[in-house]
């Protein structure tokens, strides 16, 4: 699987893309501006570019909480995101959501759960449909380390394995359920071990190199489209932030994060990587930064200065009312 | 016009609707074997990519369902009693219903959930007898129906197959072994239009599921002492305000009877509704009728102690007037 070296320059600018959006979102929570809870993905860019470049136009997502980073990936634009944290009409959701639970229906990407795991089977559901209709959509579905502990993961692969259904699980496990170690929350070494009691494929592989990411979310998609059944990938990552914006992680060993940004940050490991191939220059690195922060600074300029929704909005589309 | 047993006449509208739209498909435990057989005999019409015998993961049933509605398809799950209905709660209340209002009206949700509620001397005990569909009363977003009779659960059930949004489908245990007419012909039942089963000018009788039938039985053994209006919502959401409360406002007397557990029931729901708008037509205050503040107990004598009868309605109706 030969990866060019534009698609190299798309995937890592994608990469600081998400990690401007992710650090400014944060900081302006930590100012004050935002209401609510607003999950950040800083350490797990790399899942997010390389498993959303590894699906086609037609296919679906399901995401989580801490999922802004596969939005961004599949193109929803920074300042509708944006402005839904800001509650602004203007938003993906038109304000109902905030940061937890995007959507994009254009662009495939269902409802995010901010219930841990919550929508899980739901994927399996929508590889469901596609198995009935041999659409040969494929269906992936985001979730973390924490989620692998509650009944919907359980009752999904299952059935999932059961009808070899087209749905590609993503294990995101950043090392933390909240504020809970992963050593304190599961027995396990691998939560891909998981897999082989479903009757499933299960992989671990580092989730802080986007082209092993990519390369290996590719082969279970192309796997999941030929009906072959789906596939547990668990991506070890690294929360470079808090369990929400507000959390300084004071839970945390001392030196802890400092130890992991040094080895795991995933858009410094590709920068650096890309600078040795000669595939970008210092000079392009700093272009593509600037892109960045400039595309988060117009977001961030068209949330402030969004309407809010009307009041009325609030009763609009509890139901679909005309059949 | 022919007789069909309740579940003949549910199985009839899944039939139809299946046939008539290939996006509508069944899932749930043991549907094509074992059971109360409303899904019997699907499997031989429709194949097995339709009609799907799932593990038990009530959770994952109901989040297969939504996941696959989300898609455009239109899933009837079945979930064997209304008790294991709780193991998929969050997939209900955290999903399903909330798909469409994040959406702001770009999903769909063409999602029907069936599932048998109720007891009478079925001798379940407390985790096969319950009557649960207030708890979804009081979720924005649930559609909740609850038929009473063999041709309003046909009717009813091809409504809410169509229905752009996740409905709850309620039936009573008693309601499959019921017989009643069901004419051959298509047709369905509007969401939110109450059925007036019996007129009466004396009192209003506002009667659920099961509770009908004792409701109609009642004002037929005392209809030379006192005319009795027997109301049947048929879905508590969306509730039929006007046709209620305009019996009401006729009669100036309303007992309600559901059998959900008397506190925090839907019977207060509709009492409340109805004193919002009737309070100065009313010549007695309101009753409510439900099963008592107790799990379902097994012993038959138990059972009967604590769930509306028709000998309690009609000590109710006596006392009223």
């Amino acid at each position: 699987m030969n990866i060019s070296r534009e698609e190299k320059v798309e995937m890592f600018k994608d990469m600081v893309r998400i990690r401007e959006f992710e650090d400014r979102a944060q900081q302006i929570y930590r100012e004050g501006k935002l209401n609510g809870h607003l999950q950040t993905c800083q350490g797990q860019e790399a899942v997010a570019v390389g498993a959303i470049r590894a699906i086609s136009k037609k296919d679906i997502v399901f995401s989580n909480h801490r999922g802004h980073g596969h939005y961004l990936a599949r193109g929803t634009p920074a300042k509708k995101i944006m402005a839904e944290f800001y509650g602004k009409v203007t938003g993906t959701n038109c304000g109902k959501s905030g940061g937890m639970y995007l959507v994009d229906v254009k662009r495939g990407m269902m409802v995010a759960s901010g219930i841990v795991g919550g929508n899980i089977c739901l994927a399996v559901g929508s590889a469901l449909a596609s198995q009935i209709r041999k659409d040969g959509v494929v269906t992936l579905s985001f979730f973390g380390d924490g989620a692998t502990n509650i009944g919907l993961f359980h009752e999904g692969l299952n059935m999932a394995a059961l009808w070899n259904l087209p749905v590609v699980f993503i294990c995101e496990n950043n090392q933390y359920a909240e504020a809970t170690k992963r050593e304190e929350h599961q027995k396990i070494k691998k939560i891909s071990d998981r897999a082989i009691s479903y009757g499933m494929p299960g992989v671990t592989i580092d989730g802080t190199d986007v082209i092993k990411v990519y390369k290996t979310v590719k082969e279970a998609v192309e796997r999941a489209r030929r009906y072959e059944g789906p596939t547990l990938i668990e991506c070890v990552v690294y929360r470079l932030a808090g369990h929400s914006a507000g959390d300084l992680g004071a839970y945390r060993p001392k030196g802890e994060e400092e130890k992991w940004r040094e080895t795991y940050d995933p858009v410094r490991i590709f920068q650096t990587q890309l600078l040795s191939e000669g595939v970008l220059s210092q000079i392009e690195v700093e272009r593509i930064i600037k892109e960045a922060r400039e595309e988060v600074e117009e977001a961030v300029q068209f949330a402030e200065e969004s309407e809010e929704p009307s009041v009325e909005m609030a009763y609009q589309y509890v139901y679909q009312e005309k059949n | 016009m022919p007789e069909l047993t309740g579940v003949e006449a549910l199985r009839a509208a899944l039939k139809e609707e299946m046939y008539k739209d290939r996006d509508v498909f069944v899932m749930g435990e043991d549907i094509t074997r074992y059971g109360f057989g409303v899904c019997r005999g699907l499997l031989e019409e429709f194949g097995p990519e339709r009609v799907r015998n799932t593990p038990i993961s009530e959770a994952a049933i109901i989040g297969a369902a939504i996941g696959a509605a989300l898609r455009g398809m239109k899933p009837v799950a079945e979930i064997m009693f209304v008790d294991f209905i709780l193991i998929g709660m969050d997939q209900i209340v955290n999903q399903a219903a909330k798909m469409i209002y994040l959406s702001n009206g770009e999903l769909d949700l063409p999602l029907t959930i069936r599932t048998p509620e109720g007891t009478e001397w079925y001798g379940g005990g407390c985790q096969h007898s319950q009557t649960l569909h207030s708890l979804f009363v009081n979720i924005p977003g649930l559609k909740i129906v609850i038929p009473s009779d063999p041709y309003d659960a046909k009717g009813l059930l091809k409504t809410a197959i169509q229905d752009r949004n996740p409905v709850l489908f309620f039936e009573h245990k008693q309601l499959y072994i019921q017989k009643g007419e069901v004419p051959k012909h298509e047709y369905t039942i509007p969401f939110g239009k109450a059925a007036i089963k019996r007129e009466g000018k004396d009192i209003t009788l506002i009667a659920t599921s099961w509770m009908v039938k004792h409701a109609l039985d009642v004002a037929e053994e005392l209809r030379d002492r006192v005319s009795i209006e027997v109301i049947d919502p048929r879905t508590l959401v969306p509730l039929d305000k006007e046709t209620i409360v305009n019996s009401v406002k006729k009669t100036g007397k309303v007992l309600v009877v559901d059998e959900s557990p008397i506190t925090g029931g839907v019977q207060g729901e509709i009492i409340s509704t109805i004193m919002e708008e009737a309070f100065w037509n009313m010549e007695v205050p309101p009753r409510r009728l439900g099963s008592q503040n107790t799990p379902v107990p097994f012993s038959t004598p138990l059972e009967k102690e604590v769930i509306p009868t028709k000998e309690r309605i009609r000590k109710q109706i006596l006392e009223m007037i």
